[in-house]
């Protein structure tokens, strides 16, 4: 059957039409990656020529004076006062994905395990199909309740008693702050990327070969031993590969963050509760204001922010893929 | 030959129920084409946003030919959109800049009111006094340059008031906001070392606050205000009634005079007096900081910002017949609808230069 279907295609691939049809699709997505940075760095290649690479360590984004008049400034036309840079950006988006990862990632793992060998077969189906569904929510709905129901009971009841019972820990202390902030972000990232590794977790675990975990079981290991021990292990390419797919929706994330994170304007945060801002979200709360700045300096910067973020996404696939091929060459 | 007749009177039931619901849905669309309606879109401010909402359902019912959509998007989208023509009326609480005015000669600053903004805040126990605060001690606050609520400053503007020793948390706003504008030209105005460092605009570099929270528009304020215990924000007058509900304080503010007021329309009346005299032929003046013993000292106009030069002439009759509907003192500046949002009527002076400005619009 496999080979009737490989000369299939090698017949099929010998007609040019197809052949051109079929290179065409394939390559669509990479070209139009490829476009995408190249157009990013075209449009804001101005603003990259001005800020050079303080842009990505200092903490100053500043708009200048938009109500006084354009200046000169190494070659490029600037409001007066005008400074780009983006660190607290940079901290905000990684800090806040790497944490929302750190609290998915066991709840996730979890919740694939229970769903697929803790329930009785009968329940197994519809829980299932709940999780599916948590996964295909909007984001935005995530960011509405986070907004009306997660900060204000952060702020007046969990966070105050975080602060009280972790007064020894370093980034734990300190001002409870208001419910907007770094770890209200986090949980409502990481509620959106739990279902999302769950599910695919889930259906991992049922393909694994039932003949090891038998063999598991006759050594006398229990029912969590063999998930841990044999299951698990066998599961590294999927959870690496599933764990980039959700860190990438958690770096992405526009909506949800900006209704909660508290927006922090040219700072980083002194503790866990502390106000926030990432690269996504702050592009989308500052379109409007850098479209008043008559030189167009503002919206390019915005525009390499951009940039910035869809370098950083590519990276971090990038070491996935290593670290899955590292993983297939042991 | 039963089972086919039946298949066939059933297509034919399906297709006749088709074609009725097809007819009904013509008909319905029918009266809507046979005049054809001019759509409006205003964009902005959400200080104005209210008035609008107030404004188009009575509009729209005298004068059916017209569909006017509202959103409150901020005055930093409002310009933006007014320039690219994607919005026909952009409302702000701001007018433009000079060099937006050198790049787009054709776009009018048109106030259609003047509005009013106040400053609130969340503090536990003194919600239901009227804290006095003034303009160098809220650019010190915004600055960071004071911490705590128990501040010597703050303390001598509020003698034998106890205050809290307790960081203070501002609230700005994170978009391009004619909220921020007035409220950073009065910081400007009344602070020479904010006027030097941070300046005034729809968008400022604010100074970092550990701490300090944005939020978008003017609900946006009031919501980070309400669950932040300490905070402070500048809030627009038209949304007086949610911040009543939440219980939330509102100061005093010091005048050129060196006089406390509140917010009310009288002390609006009397800044107002005192500044739309000095108004330009483009309209394009700030009401902050009047002189006078009962001048409230954050009050502006609220712009529409329009282009001379609009695609049809049907849009440019339509937004005229609009924009002088609005201005009028028996139509959109009323007293019924104006007293709703706690602005000020356009005093007769600055509506006669509205009303020339508004016939320059093709």
């Amino acid at each position: 059957m496999v080979e009737s279907t490989n000369a299939c295609g090698i017949i099929a691939m010998k007609i040019p039409a197809f052949r051109v049809a079929l290179i065409a699709t394939a390559s669509f997505l990479p070209l139009s990656l490829l476009l995408l940075i190249v157009f990013l760095v075209l449009y804001s290649w101005p603003a990259i020529q001005f800020n050079q690479f303080d842009f990505l360590w200092t903490n100053d984004w500043n708009l200048g004076n938009l109500y006084g008049n354009p200046v000169s400034v190494h070659g490029q036309q600037i409001m007066p006062g005008a400074r780009y840079g983006i660190w607290f950006l940079v901290v905000g988006t990684i800090v806040s994905s790497v944490l929302a990862m750190l609290i998915a990632m066991p709840i996730a793992i979890g919740s694939a395990y229970f769903l697929s060998e803790g329930v009785r077969k009968s329940w197994a189906g519809p829980l299932s199909l709940f999780v599916d569904l948590l996964a295909a929510v909007p984001s935005v709905v995530y960011g509405l309740w986070g907004y009306a129901l997660l900060v204000p009971l952060f702020g007046q009841t969990i966070f105050p008693f975080m602060v009280k019972t972790f007064s020894f820990v370093p980034f734990l202390n300190g001002s409870a702050g208001s419910g907007y902030g770094l770890l209200t972000a986090a949980f409502v990232l990481a509620v959106m990327i739990i279902p999302l590794i769950s599910a695919t977790l889930r259906e991992a675990i049922q393909m694994t070969e039932p003949a090891l975990k038998e063999a598991g079981l006759s050594l006398g290991l229990n029912r969590l031993e063999v998930f841990w021990h044999i299951t698990l292990p066998k599961l590294k390419t999927v959870l690496i590969g599933v764990g980039i797919l959700a860190l990438g929706r958690a770096l992405g994330e526009t909506m949800a963050v900006l209704m909660v994170s508290g927006n922090a304007l040219n700072y980083l945060p002194n503790n866990i509760y502390a106000p926030i801002s990432t690269m996504a979200a702050f592009i989308a709360s500052q379109l409007d204001s850098a479209l008043q700045d008559p030189t167009n300096m503002a919206v390019e910067a915005l525009s390499e922010i951009a940039l910035v973020l869809l370098l950083i996404t590519i990276v971090v696939n990038i070491t996935a893929r290593l670290m899955l091929w590292m993983e297939r060459i042991r | 030959m039963l089972y086919r007749l039946k298949k066939e009177i059933s297509r034919s039931v399906k297709g006749a129920v088709m074609l009725s619901a097809l007819g009904l849905a013509g008909l319905y669309a029918l009266p809507a084409s046979a005049a054809p309606t001019i759509s409006l879109l205003e964009t902005g401010s959400t200080l104005l946003y209210p008035l609008f909402n107030l404004w188009v359902p009575v509009y729209t019912k005298m004068n059916p030919g017209v569909q006017i959509t509202t959103q409150g998007t901020g005055s930093g989208t409002g310009i933006a959109e007014a320039i690219s023509g994607v919005a026909q009326i952009g409302a702000s609480d701001a007018y433009m800049s000079d060099a937006q005015v050198k790049m787009h000669p054709e776009i009018l600053n048109i106030p259609l009111a003047i509005s009013i903004q106040m400053i609130n805040y969340n503090v536990p126990g003194l919600n239901n006094i009227h804290l006095k605060l003034s303009g160098p001690v809220l650019a010190g606050i915004y600055s960071g340059k004071i911490t705590n609520w128990d501040d010597a400053a703050i303390a001598k503007l509020n003698p034998g008031v106890k205050l809290p020793n307790h960081k203070i948390i501002p609230i700005h706003r994170t978009d391009g906001s004619g909220d921020t504008f007035i409220f950073t030209t009065y910081l400007s105005d009344t602070t020479p070392a904010w006027s030097k460092s941070v300046g005034y605009s729809t968008t400022v570099s604010w100074p970092a606050v550990p701490g300090g929270i944005g939020a978008m528009g003017n609900p946006g304020m009031v919501q980070a205000l309400k669950t932040t215990p300490y905070g402070v924000a500048y809030i627009g007058i038209s949304w007086k009634k949610p911040v009543e509900e939440a219980k939330l304080g509102l100061a005093k503010l010091e005048n050129r005079d060196g006089k406390f007021l509140l917010p009310t329309v009288e002390n609006a009346k009397a800044a107002a007096g005192e500044m739309v005299s000095k108004t330009p032929a483009d309209e394009r003046i700030s009401l902050v900081y009047a002189p006078g013993a009962k001048s409230y000292p954050i009050i502006n106009y609220e712009y529409a910002i329009v282009s001379k030069k609009q695609a049809k002439p049907e849009v440019a009759a339509a937004m005229k017949k609009f924009l002088n509907w609005a201005i009028d003192s028996k139509g959109g500046n009323a007293p019924h609808f104006i007293t709703a949002v706690n602005f000020v009527p356009l005093p007769e002076s600055a509506a006669a230069l509205s009303r020339k400005q508004i016939a320059e619009i093709q």
